[in-house]
């Protein structure tokens, strides 16, 4: 392939001769690479609403008094934040858009297993969004993201239900996603193609899946049962109808607490693609670090206890869910432990996808680390429903699955849209990201610890300085997703062409143009060797040819 | 030719063969009917005729209600016909509403341990 000009034919090609065959091509679509950037556009959106959310919140708590809004208005931005952001954003973005492009292609397949479904799945998400945004525009939610009982069910005053619609439908979009992914990873391999020769971010996707059509449904029916004693009085949840209320958090948190790693799994794999590439070695402990996925989704499903230590939930299931809650820990450590060791004697270069990468590495650990803490009954009872569990759930969910998105939307770009991204840009916005990122939910911390209460906006006066450090890192942190979209825009113009394989990655995904063909693959690949491929004196002959001011 | 080949092949492939007949939807259809019958009888016999202790009351509605669901799962879903592999996953499935079950009740059966209010002496 010429590295001169895009190739003649590619997915986002067409011969379409008016706008409207044109709009057609695109939304009737079963190609998963369209999917894939109807996903990514759409997604972005969300996360740019979510994002606006946040702003309000962070901007209301600059002041110790609620001097912005009311508390219920307060209640309404942080539900709306979280609402989006969860349902919306962070649960589909890695396996919806890096995902459903890079699955077919990383397997040497034409598509998906079921094309149709694939955008099924889009339009349900599609529709999901549009209830939760009518909700949000007719007066909002009230509840938080966690839809309690008794206060979702009996009390709450606000569009409840419509919400609850729009997160029931877009958990339809979520589990078609999984069982689209699970049949194509046992179906649809290339020749040769053998379970341990899958590139890792497969078997972390493979781990998602699972969880996705095991653990939705469980949520479906919890928010379906709020909706029912709401609209018709059947007592679920609530104990003057024989209901009970805790039995919403067990529901909920069955679900919740696995879709966490829907959140991070899929994130972890893109890590593992990115660390080995720009180390030029083979991952360290490649079985490890698959089997540790699928720990982690069984082990996942075990743990929801620990979101209930103070719920009237019994002492002994309090115990217990804090032991195997320590359990869980076990083969996250594996992870990062093999990625570090990866590294050892890498030619690591610091492009900017491995620069979100190396970012996810320590956040992580911050993350996980408190997680740690908050597992523990005896702290826990000290820290919930504070500050510290904001900042511990922010540190893996934007530290961790938000820098692994944009490592990949980085680190795949090429291959998207065929062009390069702006490389000097890139690594100043990756930085920006990174500094913001920590200025904000750092003194968050330091703030939950000395005892400031999550969804509150009054809060004592000596809190103010960290309050205020905190969203001044909030306005760094937006600057910094802002960067991306400018220069990644541009390239889609101006980027330098990319050539079939920019990175000199390894990886079936690599092999075809970029962007791809339709189909993918011209002739169905066959392979030979195991993921990761480096020779063993790969990262010595990149680090001799390495020259001064290089970034590669 | 190629065709003639792919036929003989998708025959070959179905692991077990690969069909439900209509008599057989209609009697699992007939079943559900009379399961349905019998879980309302339940209900009136409980409600009007016998003091049923909630226990065997559950156990009795539990047990239609599986009946039920192994019938649809089995016939309905295919289940019967599939391949190992669907078969694993719609186990798999039931181990983990086992999990969800078996976990929460741990809980309900664990209020109240240890007994006494307050921290432990
Ligand atoms: C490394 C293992 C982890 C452990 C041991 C852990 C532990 C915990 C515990 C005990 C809580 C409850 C705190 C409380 O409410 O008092 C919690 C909350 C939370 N965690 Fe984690 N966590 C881990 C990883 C993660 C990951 C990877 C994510 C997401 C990507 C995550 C997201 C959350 C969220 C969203 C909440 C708060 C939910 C809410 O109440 O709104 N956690 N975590
Ligand atoms: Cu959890």
């Amino acid at each position: 392939m010429s590295t001169l000009s895009l190739p003649q034919s590619s997915y986002i090609r067409d011969n379409s001769r008016t706008f409207t065959d044109w709009l057609k091509s695109w939304l009737l679509t079963v190609d998963h690479k369209r999917i894939a950037i109807l996903y990514l556009l759409s997604i972005n959106f969300f996360f740019l609403l979510g994002g606006l959310a946040a702003t309000l919140v962070r901007v209301e708590l600059i002041t110790p008094q609620g001097d912005l809004m009311s508390s219920d208005v307060y209640n309404r931005a942080f539900t709306l934040h979280g609402v989006i952001m969860v349902f919306f954003f962070l649960i589909p973005s890695i396996p919806a858009v890096l995902g459903n492009f890079l699955v077919p292609l990383m397997l040497g397949a034409r598509d998906l297993a079921f094309p149709r479904l694939n955008l099924l799945s889009w339009y349900l998400y599609m529709i999901g969004g549009l209830f939760a945004l009518i909700a949000a525009v007719f007066g909002g939610v009230d509840t938080g993201w966690t839809f309690y009982t008794p206060f979702s069910s009996t009390y709450s005053n606000s569009n409840v239900v419509m919400t609850i619609t729009g997160a029931f439908i877009m958990g339809f979009s979520s589990i078609l996603t999984g069982l689209n992914f699970i049949v194509t990873i046992h179906k649809m391999r290339a020749p040769g193609l053998t379970w341990f020769r899958l590139p890792l971010f497969i078997w972390a996707n493979y781990a998602t899946s699972i969880i996705q059509i095991l653990a939705t449904p469980v949520l479906g029916i919890a928010l379906l049962l709020v909706v029912v004693e709401r609209l018709w009085g059947v007592g679920i949840y609530d104990p003057a109808l024989g209901g009970d209320p805790l039995l919403f958090q067990h529901l909920f948190w069955f679900y919740s607490h696995p879709a966490v790693y829907i959140m991070i799994l899929p994130a972890m794999g893109v890590i593992s693609e990115l660390i080995s590439t720009f180390s030029r070695k083979r991952i360290f402990g490649y079985e490890f670090i698959a089997f540790s996925s699928i720990a982690i989704a069984i082990l996942g499903f075990l743990v929801w206890g620990h979101h209930m230590f103070v719920s009237s939930q019994s002492v002994y299931a309090g115990l217990v869910f804090s032991f195997i809650t320590m359990l869980v820990a076990i083969p996250s450590a594996i992870k990062v432990f093999n990625w570090t060791a990866t590294l050892y004697k890498g030619s690591i270069s610091y492009r900017t996808p491995m620069l979100y990468a190396l970012g996810f590495i320590g956040l992580f650990v911050i993350g996980g680390l408190t997680g740690i803490f908050l597992g523990v009954t005896a702290v826990d009872l000290h820290v919930t429903d504070t500050y510290f569990v904001v900042a511990h759930f922010h540190y893996v969910m934007v530290g961790g699955t938000i820098m692994a998105y944009l490592g990949g939307i980085h680190f795949w770009w090429p291959k998207m849209t065929g062009r390069m991204y702006n490389e000097t840009w890139g690594s100043i916005a990756a930085l920006i990201i990174f500094v913001g990122f920590n200025m904000t939910f750092f003194p968050q911390f330091i703030l939950g610890y000395l005892g400031m209460p999550r969804r509150y906006h009054v809060y004592p006066p000596e809190f103010q300085i960290l309050h205020v450090m905190s969203t001044a890192g909030a306005s760094i942190l937006a600057i910094g997703f802002i960067v991306p979209l400018i220069y990644l825009g541009i390239s889609l113009r101006k980027g330098a062409i990319a050539g079939d394989n920019p990175w000199g990655a390894t990886g079936l995904e690599w092999k075809t143009s970029s962007p791809p063909p339709t189909f993918n693959f011209d002739k169905t690949p066959i392979v030979t060797e195991e993921a990761y491929a480096y020779p063993p004196e790969a990262a010595e002959r990149d680090a001799a040819a390495w020259r001064p001011g290089s970034p590669l | 030719m190629a065709e003639q080949h792919a036929h003989a092949h998708a025959h070959h492939h179905g692991e077990k063969h690969t069909h439900i007949s209509r008599g057989t939807y209609y009697r699992v259809f007939a079943a559900l009917m009379v399961l349905m019958v019998l879980t309302v009888a339940a209900w009136w016999v409980e409600k009007n005729l016998l003091e049923i202790p909630g226990w065997l009351a559950v156990t009795i509605a539990m047990s239609i209600a599986i009946a039920k669901t192994v019938l649809i799962v089995l016939y309905f879903m295919h289940v019967k016909i599939s391949s190992r592999m669907t078969q694993v996953y719609a186990a798999g499935a039931f181990v983990w509403l086992i999990i969800l079950f078996v976990i929460t009740m741990g809980d309900y059966v664990a209020r109240g341990w240890p007994p006494q209010a307050g921290p432990l002496p």
